[in-house]
């Protein structure tokens, strides 16, 4: 080596390290991943994070272990001397449709909630196993949520029943029919009236055999109820714009948006579409839109805000009337007193001074179930010019269709014994409604009830008769979640059990000939929808065509007029403003407010046994099964509690108890208890997991409100262990997440790709692709959807809580929440973090028996039959994303999950090896869809194209976040992301060279003083 | 005598011992196996004397990743109207009137954490014979091949044209649209 040689090699080195140094940037905000990571520094998690078992414990001694050793080694030997017969049993008749090994896609549409997203789902040698989303959608993209994405396991959960329950006992379904077909007789003649009580149904095709009830039975009542229900938007829209409507939101087009308590990216009305949107209209290179999110407790959606305001549930009111009484002034609108600000007003002026700016080009978007509070929303839009441009009066939302008033009625009604056979389809009032109680007391006096649940739930187990619907993925359907969008549902297995469409039931006991749902969904089709359109004239194409794609969208049947703003405003500021000093009077330092939400995960409890949800890690405080109350951190220090302590709350007439969980930026006052938890009748996974908080919940007006005030805190002095993944592999304070502003990035123009570190290493031979990935932090919502879709394609097995626990999780994929500046108000970035397929990867060069290796294409790849185990590659990894299977978790009692019984283990993904006992595992970049692709394009004589192949992840996720393809194709979305001025790599100053990159968060901050 | 006698002892014991090692390094290899069938099928007279093309019934094995053993329909489209009638044909037949599907015994069988996709190689121009063997003179399959990861490696070394500079790539990439190139990664079949 020369000279000079030596002399460039050095330089070299030195720049290096100065950029090493300079890497944390000189205002590098802190990041902290709990309270008591804020407090104390990150934890470090030693060599045992999951701490090991107490010595002692355990009875077996090293003799046995030996003689037990030895025994295991000749059975193994013994037994591998014998081949085992294997049996393949072909079709009897084969079809050119389905060839064994080779997966089929159909459209059909999600039941998981009432947004009915589009999907894809996959089905493999007769099983559906994979669920993704319809990219032909216009509404939802091709992005799931979390919830969505875990419906294919449902299909497969043991406890669904078997065939129709009389009384509790199975039987058979002529002797239900004949029992119903009586009691509707009777019922028609008598004084009592025929009910059914629905979850949301938008399905067309089901409202019409609903009017076909109420045609020949005037005594038939339709009663639509959610548990969570946006029945006063629809009040407040009658009485602003004379439509009892839930309007369909375009928040991609919006510049300004503001939420009162909404939780749109999360759970509320359509959270796929609304993410989708929301990405659309924050791409920082071009203007992102601005979101101001006032709320209670952290929600998803106020994890992404750029201006978050935690207020107390009743200061939601008087917000937003604040927020009209300055818009009001500005737009001349006089008649509006003064009101007292609930909050700072310079936070209030800065919000209203945005909205005004934006006028026609804002949304202000509430979620409260209170009247008044809507009437405010409808008014603010009103006069700042958004309706008909960001909100569509003209084709409503159609996915929340509740009537708490009508429900409230029901149960009276049915207490007075007026009720005399009741239909239940896709509720459970038993454990949703707010007083369960007095709903029981009425079930009771009803003379036939009938439920179409899929178990023996809360409710179903107090009927009479229980006609089990089939899952959706069994059964024929169609939906119209937004006026004008229709979508098909299709079968894409026959019956498991002997379950029966609920609609075939309806049809069957109207006395409907012929009663067979598939039938009368097609003609209802011919009838209708094929009629609305222009382009296919013959109904057979169009019904085909229909089908394969899933999706229909039909011109408006009427072209209707602008709605114009009635109605008195000004009483609803009154009345929140009375509401308000009411509440001031009566309030002290010691009572505090509830704030109910719908899980992520579970939503409003359906979900609860699916082993899958239960175990995502709530995307804010990622505790996995079970809820907790999150409480403020200066409470928590006030009352000297700390995380998992149980707590009673208190309101005036329920009370439970429920763990705490110190959640940073929670209101000081307010308490926020996710919903959906701690079911009783559910199944062997969901059964008392966590706790219900329903009966907690606030009625006004007949309007139930996801809040409750007056509420006591009394400790119990017991605690609980949380099963929260939030502290799991530390990242030991280095800077992981790196964000920019939007100035800065507007006013920088340097290019995102540094010189590579030097390195040791000699070049590894190339391969024809170079895999890689980009993910826009600036785009994650944290949602989670991709973490539940990796779990479904890669077969990753559930471990329940006491393993989450001891940090023995088994998601390839993880979303790191991380938060930074003051605990009280705090502001957060997610990032989705997997292996990172380095070039130099840290975890090979420890492996001693090269079970991990890197391919010629840039992956890391995992060989499971070479691997023995010894887990120095997990601690070497400075990325934490290595996952060891410490136990069988397949056909193994010890965890009861899906994967233990053959029902469950039906959907798993026959491509991927299912690992045993003593493994590593990792994220694969899913190389079965890499390898599948390059077959593909093989059988078409072609080259793989970029968008060939999609991860699981990345084609779960709504906002397209994750980018995958290949790195040395120039044109390819991902090498073209390689040159963003915000691309950065995570830890790349250790030389591992990650084939991961990362394109800053970026925030957008507004100045409130 | 004894020296002799001790020495025999030894060559007995290394024999002995070398033995076991080479019937321990064959646990789990199947050369040879050949199960009875239900139906005693006999490849020699459909491939070999009547020439019907292997993917004429293994139709998946284009597509798939299994070749896939045919449906019972795929039988009937010659036996309906072939007029010979033999016992093993009355068992197809049996089985087709009784809608009872038949339970072949699978002959070749893959660990579970291997991957093995039957298109990709029909689709590269393997023939069947080169893993199956000569199938076409065989009354009952028997496995011919050992199926062990060194001999699929054999073959995949020997068509694994790994380019490492821009003139090898080039000049790979006028050829390969007509030939792919065998993965050597692990996470070609480990995954």
């Amino acid at each position: 080596m020369s000279d000079s040689d030596s002399h460039g090699h050095y330089a070299s080195c030195k720049s290096a390290k100065e950029r090493l140094v300079q890497i944390q940037p000189q205002e590098a905000p802190a990041y902290w991943k709990s309270v008591a990571e804020l407090q104390n520094g990150p934890r470090s998690s030693g060599e045992f994070p999951g701490g090991l078992p107490a010595a002692g414990q355990s009875g077996t001694t090293r003799r046995d272990f030996l003689a037990l050793m030895g025994f295991t080694l000749a059975a193994a030997g013994l037994s591998g001397c014998r081949a085992p017969v294997q049996n393949a049993i072909p079709l009897l008749v084969g079809s050119d449709q389905f060839v064994p090994g080779v997966a089929n896609w159909y459209a059909t549409t999600c039941r998981g909630c009432a947004a009915s997203c589009s999907l894809l789902a996959k089905q493999r040698d007769g099983r559906p196993i994979k669920i993704e989303g319809n990219a032909e959608s216009s509404l939802f993209g091709g992005g799931t949520c979390a919830t969505g994405q875990a419906m294919v396991l449902s299909l497969y959960d043991d406890e669904r029943l078997r065939g129709p329950l009389w009384q509790g006992q199975p039987a058979g379904w002529e002797e239900l029919d004949r029992r119903v077909a009586e009691s509707v007789a009777t019922a028609k003649a008598g004084s009592g009236s025929i009910v059914l009580l629905s979850g949301t149904i938008n399905s067309p095709s089901t409202r019409a055999i609903i009017s076909e009830w109420r045609a020949s039975h005037p005594n038939f009542l339709h009663v639509e109820y959610d548990a969570t229900s946006l029945s006063a938007m629809r009040a407040a829209n009658q009485e602003s714009f004379g439509l009892a409507v839930v309007p369909h939101y375009a928040l991609d087009r919006a510049r300004v948006i503001v939420g009162l308590d909404a939780d749109f990216l999360g759970t509320w009305l359509s959270p796929v579409e609304f993410t989708r949107q929301y990405a659309n209209g924050r791409k920082p290179e071009d203007a992102p839109s601005l979101h101001i999110q006032f709320e209670s407790g952290m929600s998803v959606t106020g994890s992404n805000a750029d201006l978050r305001i935690a207020v107390a549930q009743s200061d939601l009111g008087p917000v937003a009337a604040a927020l009209l009484a300055r818009i009001a002034r500005r737009g001349g609108h006089a008649g509006i007193g003064p009101i007292e600000d609930p909050i700072d007003s310079r936070k209030l002026d800065a919000v209203a001074e945005q909205l005004w700016k934006h006028r026609g080009e804002s949304l202000v978007i509430s979620g409260c179930n209170d009247v008044t509070v809507q009437i405010v929303v409808n008014t603010l839009n009103v006069m700042l010019g958004n309706i008909g441009k960001i909100i569509d009066l003209t084709r409503p939302s159609l996915q929340r269709n509740g009537d708490d008033q009508a429900m409230s009625d029901l149960v009276e009604k049915m207490n007075r014994g007026e009720v005399h056979t009741l239909f239940m389809l896709g509720v459970n009032p038993a454990y949703d409604y707010h007083d369960p109680a007095r709903f029981l007391s009425g079930l009771e006096k009803v003379p036939l009830s009938v439920s179409f649940s899929d178990r023996r739930d809360e409710t179903s187990s107090h009927v009479h008769a229980v006609c089990p619907d089939h899952h959706f993925l069994e059964a024929w359907g169609d939906a119209e979640p937004v006026a004008t969008h229709f979508s098909l549902a299709q079968p894409l297995i026959a019956p498991l059990f002997g379950t029966r469409s609920a609609q075939e039931s309806l049809l069957k006991w109207l006395g409907h000939e012929p009663a067979d749902y598939y039938t009368y969904l097609r003609d209802y089709w011919q009838k209708n929808i094929f009629r609305r359109q222009r382009g296919v004239p013959d109904f057979q194409s169009f019904w085909d065509r229909s089908l394969q794609e899933g999706l229909v969208v039909l011109p408006l049947l009427h072209p209707a007029t602008e709605p114009r703003i009635q109605g008195n405003w000004r009483a609803a500021v009154h009345s929140i403003r009375e509401d308000q000093a009411k509440h001031r009077q009566a309030g002290s330092a010691d009572r505090y407010e509830l704030d109910l939400y719908e899980s992520v995960a579970l939503r409003d409890g359906r979900h609860a046994n699916n082993p899958w949800l239960q175990e995502l890690p709530d995307p804010i405080s990622k505790v996995t099964w079970g809820n907790c109350a999150a409480i403020a951190p200066a409470t928590a220090a006030k009352l000297k509690l700390t995380d998992g302590d149980v707590v009673r709350l208190r309101t005036v007439t329920q009370q439970i108890e429920v763990p705490i969980f110190i959640q940073p930026g929670q209101h000081a006052q307010t308490i926020s208890v996710a919903l959906g938890h701690g079911r009783n009748k559910v199944g062997r996974a969901g059964q008392n997991v966590g706790v219900n908080a329903y009966p907690l919940l606030r009625v006004k007006d007949g309007y139930r409100l996801l809040s409750a005030r007056e509420v006591t805190l009394e400790k119990t002095g017991r605690s609980e262990k949380l099963a929260t993944t939030q502290t799991h592999f530390s990242m030991e304070g280095r800077p992981i997440v790196l964000e920019t502003s939007l100035e800065e990035l507007h006013q920088s123009s340097e290019v995102g790709i540094e010189p590579a570190l030097p390195t040791l290493w000699a070049a590894r031979p190339e391969g024809e692709h170079a895999w890689g990935m980009a993910i826009d932090m600036n785009a994650c919502t944290g949602c989670s959807a991709c973490v539940v879709a990796c779990q479904a394609e890669n077969n990753v097995p559930v471990v329940g809580k006491d393993q989450i626990e001891r940090i023995r999780i088994m998601h390839w994929i993880r979303l790191d929440r991380y938060y930074s500046g003051p605990e009280e108000d705090p502001v957060a970035v997610h990032q989705p973090m997997m292996c990172q397929h380095c070039q130099n990867a840290p975890c090979e060069t420890v492996c001693p028996v090269l079970a991990t290796t890197t391919s010629s294409e840039g992956l890391n790849q995992q060989v499971y039959n070479r691997c023995i185990g010894t887990r120095y590659c997990a601690n070497n990894c400075p990325y934490k994303v290595r996952r060891f299977n410490w136990y069988n978790y397949t056909d193994n009692p010890q965890f009861d999950f899906n994967m233990e019984s053959p029902l469950g283990r039906m959907v798993l993904n026959p491509d991927v090896a299912v690992r045993s006992r003593g493994v590593m595992e990792k994220c694969s970049m899913c190389v079965q869809r890499i390898q599948l692709a390059k077959n593909v394009a093989l059988q078409g004589r072609r080259e793989l194209a970029d968008g060939d192949i999609q991860t699981a992840c990345q084609q779960a996720c709504p906002t397209q976040a994750i980018v995958f393809g290949d790195l040395k194709e120039p044109n390819s979305r991902v090498a073209q992301l390689q040159h963003s001025q915000r691309r950065y790599q995570v830890l790349d100053e250790l030389g591992t060279r990650p084939n991961v990159s990362y394109l800053k968060k970026v925030r957008n901050p507004v100045r409130t003083t | 005598m004894r020296v002799q006698l001790a020495l025999l002892a030894l060559l007995g014991a290394v024999l002995a011992a070398g033995a076991g090692a080479w019937q321990l390094s064959r646990i789990g290899i199947h050369q040879g196996y050949s199960p009875a069938q239900p139906i005693a099928f006999p490849h020699k007279v459909h491939a070999g004397d009547n020439q019907i093309p292997c993917l004429y019934c293994h139709f998946a094995a284009r597509t798939s990743r299994h070749a896939g053993i045919p449906p019972a329909s795929v039988c009937m489209n010659c036996h309906n109207v072939l007029e010979k009638q033999t016992v093993e044909i009355e068992k197809l037949k049996e089985a087709v009137d009784l809608a009872q599907p038949i339970r072949w015994v699978k002959v070749h069988n893959l660990p579970d954490f291997v991957y093995f996709n039957h298109s990709q190689h029909v689709q590269s121009g393997v023939a069947c014979q080169s893993c199956h063997g000569a199938v076409e003179k065989m009354d009952r399959v028997e496995q011919v091949s050992p199926l062990t990861m060194g001999w699929c490696l054999r073959c995949h070394r020997e068509h694994a044209k790994v380019p490492v500079n821009d003139f090898e790539r080039a000049a790979l990439s006028l050829k390969q649209k007509q030939k792919p190139t065998a993965g050597l990664d692990c996470a070609s079949c480990h995954y």
